[in-house]
């Protein structure tokens, strides 16, 4: 690309740019404060250019529940800068805007039945049904009323109960083994998430529950509560509290009781993706600056002489003491490896 | 799909094009004879595909984008019968951080480089145990023990390992056998050294290394440490088949807890070791994108006649053949067998607690709970935990609490065999930027708000940047074969094309525990000659007090090599009794027993693949073939029936 064209791509981009941040109705300090020369800004929106925010698939309720919650998960203290100096809302945003949220690598044939279910249960499993929001009705078949489980390629026949929990004996000792009718996956395993809708509509279910379970145990919407009250309705989400604190028992598709999903898995993902948004590269949209990595003191891709540094990894990888390096980005990594501008 | 499109008649036919593959195919096809090779990934390239985007935690580490697609296919897992199985929706990050490969090399583009020899007692591990400890031993150990012997000894398969090593570049330095003699009854003792010298030593292997030099064994004798073998090249290379390769960079991208493919070609691997040569041969046809779906059986049903296989288009490809060799990974090679109809599918009797049968039988597990008794302690020993360095070296390991390298007659809870024990890995083997407590920890005793809030976040804060580190372990011994655990395929799931997937019924053994509270004290009086503070044991985990929640963590067994019909499928020479055309291997069913319970230190340095054993085998299998197509194919005499 030639200067000129640059310079004019920038003016452009300079434009698209600004009407994309009067929509959003963020204060994001995109040119810093010397605007006077073209140089100031080329460095500038190089700067930020992987974080220009606006949203891809997140609604303005899910926008402002959602910030608080990985502010607190992730909070900017004295310590450094937390998950809102990193972008992570935009990070999780681009993720269910994509493969993650459309569960593009995952397994999705029927029947879904749920995990942990106790060897004590007497009635066979029988598959998980989430009444979907509003946005997937299109799966509602007009003639049956059913929903139609996403990917949905398997019969969905009856589960034959098997039964109770054996005994093995080895060497005079009795192995009395507390089997399920299910095995009992730990939250976060891939046999653990057993649902008929995408990661999509799994956060938009789970984001509204939430919202509806702050509002009837804590008075108030999330975003409006004390801090330490919001910490304690996502370690409500961990131990699965909003299911017990529901009586009598919710209808399928009572939200305030998160319907047939485990409080416990959305606090896994809520966690786990808003650490992947203050940690991964930021191509993701997330890690703005590489705040996370100058926090962690990861390097990302530099491999001990990015800036000029001159150290060698056959040498760092045998230190007995440690060389923090400037972290370097991914996109930095391609444009140095390219010769590019 | 109405039409079936009909493939020029080979050889051989390599089903799946993997470590196993690799080697047949360019054995074979280097002997001139004609070979077509099936994968249903693509040939990675790894300057194209992998030099400028594989510094990726989240695409590549996490998102497995380089790994099988779950969608075309999953495994179901339960415990017991007792259970439904669960299908594996997910690859979910990082609890599972292991996935099928994809494509020639198939897993091997995930590996972190581990690799190394069985020795002579995991090939006689159920007679010689019966020897020293009396027959009931076993069985009074595991419930339902279902353990045999290798058909073949240590002995017979040494120069296989020679040729695998040779071929796929493998770096050490002996392997810590006393003597480096055949004497050595049980330490693997090597007629050659590995071709290539091991990777620099850090300073925690060099203080591992020199700490136990000086101290005793539980059997008497001095420990006798190795360096850390590794299949990541260590210096440029050139292999017997004329294949060059690449140096390891010590970029870091390489294992941690996600495994990386690597962009120099120094991670060995079918595509950048054996593959190049068969390719060379002229006599090679690779084909790509194609999804093996059926095995074709002669009208009688004893013989292999052709292989069908899904283009991208879903077109349905015939390929015959004279031999089959399958090289699929361990129990999709297995479910192949079932929904062919091929071999007997095994059958459990609970009841009896017996089986019959051998397609599925005997799977066990590689990979070690995620919960069990642990030893740790810190040294004063810093250094740098961001990518810098690679999967597999830097380490030093000892045999010497391994196998039956120790009398294991008074020692209770009883457990045979005993674990590879290291320590010293590259600190920055492999990022980990969400690696806490198995990805993100719920609130719990230590963390009170889990992974959330400023306490949690302050730990973070210069986590690759140590100036101290926790050594230690959580070792176990061997999961071995019983009849409870196996492979068949699942009554509810199907793939994308509507076939049944495998399902696993698979929980740990309680070997697998019982060694720990043995080896723990071994360890904990290591880590304290080394210096280390604040050495602590952890509460014994009991057998069966936490089950399998994982998948394709290495497992093994499923369709084993053997003599006695009604234990083993298949002949010494890897063909399956009574289908003289079908040779198979796979990284987990070659392997139908190992010695090794693997060892996962702090510095995240394990030992990996199932190519332990499997890899030997190959050559074997390559050199019956061999022999069939000299003479059974062409004369009728039939040298392998036994």
């Amino acid at each position: 690309m030639s200067k000129t064209t640059r310079r004019e791509f920038l003016k452009i981009g300079l434009a698209a740019a600004g009407g994309a941040l009067a929509a959003s109705g963020l204060e994001i300090p995109l040119f810093g404060g010397n605007t006077s020369s073209l140089q100031n800004q080329i460095t500038n929106l190089n700067k930020h250019i992987s974080t220009v925010t606006g949203f891809l698939t997140l609604s303005i309720p899910e926008q402002q529940l959602l910030e608080p919650v990985v502010e607190t998960i992730i909070p900017s203290d004295s310590t450094g800068p937390g998950a809102k100096e990193a972008g992570v809302i935009y990070f999780i945003d681009r993720q269910l805007a994509s493969d993650y949220g459309q569960s593009g690598n995952m397994f999705m044939d029927a029947p879904h039945i749920p995990p942990n279910i106790p060897a004590s249960s007497t009635t066979p499993p029988t598959p998980l049904t989430v009444k979907p929001s509003s946005a997937w009705a299109f799966l509602q078949n007009k003639e049956t009323g059913a929903y139609l489980p996403a990917g949905g390629m398997g019969n969905g026949a009856a589960i034959p109960y098997l039964g109770a929990s054996p005994t093995y004996t080895a060497g005079g000792t009795n192995y009395t083994v507390k089997y399920g009718i299910t095995a009992s996956p730990r939250v976060g395993s891939g046999i653990n998430l057993q649902y008929p809708v995408n990661m999509r509509e799994f956060w938009r279910i789970s984001l509204a529950a939430l919202q509806a379970y702050s509002n009837k145990y804590y008075s108030g919407n999330f975003q409006s509560l004390s801090s330490a009250n919001q910490l304690q309705v996502i370690k409500d989400l961990w131990s699965n509290a909003p299911k017990t604190k529901t009586n009598p028992s919710p209808p399928a598709d009572d939200l305030t009781g998160f319907s047939n999903i485990q409080a416990s898995d959305f606090a896994y993902e809520l966690t786990f993706m808003t650490w992947a948004g203050f940690t991964m590269d930021p191509i993701y949209g997330g890690n703005k600056d590489m705040v996370g990595w100058d926090y962690t003191g990861f390097n990302g891709v530099n491999f001990g002489n990015f800036y000029g540094e001159g150290l060698s990894q056959k040498t760092l990888m045998v230190a007995s003491s440690p060389t923090k390096l400037k972290p370097a980005s991914l996109a930095q990594y391609q444009q140095q490896a390219t010769g590019g501008t | 799909m109405s039409t079936v499109i009909q493939e020029n008649p080979v050889d051989v036919v390599c089903l799946g094009v993997g470590f196993m593959s690799g080697v047949v195919a360019t054995e074979l096809a280097l002997a001139g004879n004609s070979v077509v090779g099936i994968t249903k990934g693509p040939y990675w390239d790894y300057v194209n595909d992998y030099s400028t985007t594989k510094y990726d935690e989240w695409g590549v580490g996490l998102g497995r984008k380089y790994d099988s697609p779950l969608p075309l296919q999953s495994t179901t897992i339960r415990n017991n019968i007792n259970q439904f199985a669960l299908p594996v929706r997910r690859y979910t990050m990082p609890i599972q951080y292991h996935a099928l490969g994809h494509g020639v090399g198939g897993a091997a583009q995930h590996y972190g480089g581990g690799m190394g020899r069985f020795g002579p007692w995991a090939y006689e591990m159920a007679s010689r145990t019966a020897s020293a400890y009396g027959s009931g031993f076993l069985a009074s150990i595991n419930p339902q023990d279902d353990t045999h012997d290798w058909p073949l000894t240590y002995a017979e398969y040494e120069p296989y390992y020679v040729e695998w090593e040779k071929a796929h570049g493998i770096c050490g330095n002996y392997n810590g056998s006393p003597t480096n003699s055949p004497s050595d009854i049980n330490y693997p003792w090597m007629s050659r050294n590995y071709p290539l010298p091991p990777h620099p030593m850090t300073p925690l292997g060099q203080l591992f290394q020199s700490t136990v030099q000086g101290m005793t064994a539980p059997n008497g004798q001095k420990y006798n440490p190795f360096p850390t073998v590794s299949a990541l090249s260590s210096q440029p290379y050139t292999n017997q088949y004329g294949v060059t390769v690449n140096p390891c960079v010590y970029e870091g991208y390489c294992a941690g807890l996600c495994d990386y493919a690597c962009e120099t070609g120094a991670k060995a691997n079918a595509a950048y070791r054996t593959i190049p040569a068969a390719i060379n041969s002229g006599n090679f046809t690779l084909v790509t994108n194609a999804y093996i779906f059926r095995l074709e059986l002669s009208p009688s049903g004893n013989q292999v006649v052709a292989a069908h296989y899904y283009d991208a288009q879903g077109n349905d490809h015939r390929q015959p053949g004279k031999v089959f060799f399958n090289g699929m990974w361990g129990y999709n090679m297995i479910r192949l067998m079932l929904l062919s109809g091929l071999g007997t599918p095994y059958v459990y009797n609970s009841g009896a607690g017996t089986g019959s049968g051998v397609v599925g039988r005997g799977l066990t597990n590689g990979y070690t709970p995620y919960r069990g008794t642990s030893v740790s302690g810190t040294v004063n020993i810093g250094g740098n935990s961001y990518p810098a360095g690679n999967g597999s070296g830097g380490g030093v390991s000892v045999f010497d609490l391994m196998d039956d390298n120790f009398s294991h007659s008074s020692i209770s809870p009883p457990f045979i065999g005993g674990g590879l024990f290291g320590a010293g890995g590259y600190l920055g083997g492999g990022p980990g930027n969400i690696t806490f407590a198995g990805g993100v920890s719920a609130p719990n005793t230590l963390n009170p708000n889990g992974a959330m809030g400023s306490a949690f976040k302050a730990t973070q804060q210069n986590k690759y940047l140590p100036t101290k580190q926790s050594v230690g372990a959580t070792p176990f011994a061997p999961d071995l074969p019983t009849f409870m655990n196996y492979i068949d395929l699942d009554p509810h799931y199907t793939d994308a094309y509507g076939d049944p997937v495998s399902r696993l019924t698979y929980d740990w053994t309680p070997n697998t525990y019982n060694g720990a509270t043995y080896l723990v004290n071994q360890i904990k009086a290591i880590l304290t000659q080394m210096g280390a503070t604040n050495v602590t044991v952890g509460a014994t985990v009991a057998p069966y007090s936490a089950h399998n929640d994982w998948w394709g963590h290495h497992l093994r067994g499923g369709l084993r090599i053997g003599t006695d019909p009604n234990a083993g499928t298949a002949t010494a020479w890897a063909a399956l009794s009574g289908y003289n055309q079908l040779y198979y291997n796979s990284n987990t069913a070659g392997v139908n027993y190992f010695a090794a319970g693997e060892i996962t230190n702090t510095t995240g340095n394990n030992a990996t693949a199932g190519t332990h054993a499997a890899g030997p085998q190959s050559y074997r299998a390559a050199e019956g073939i061999k022999k069939y197509l000299a003479n059974v194919a062409t004369s009728g005499v039939n040298y392998l029936a036994s």
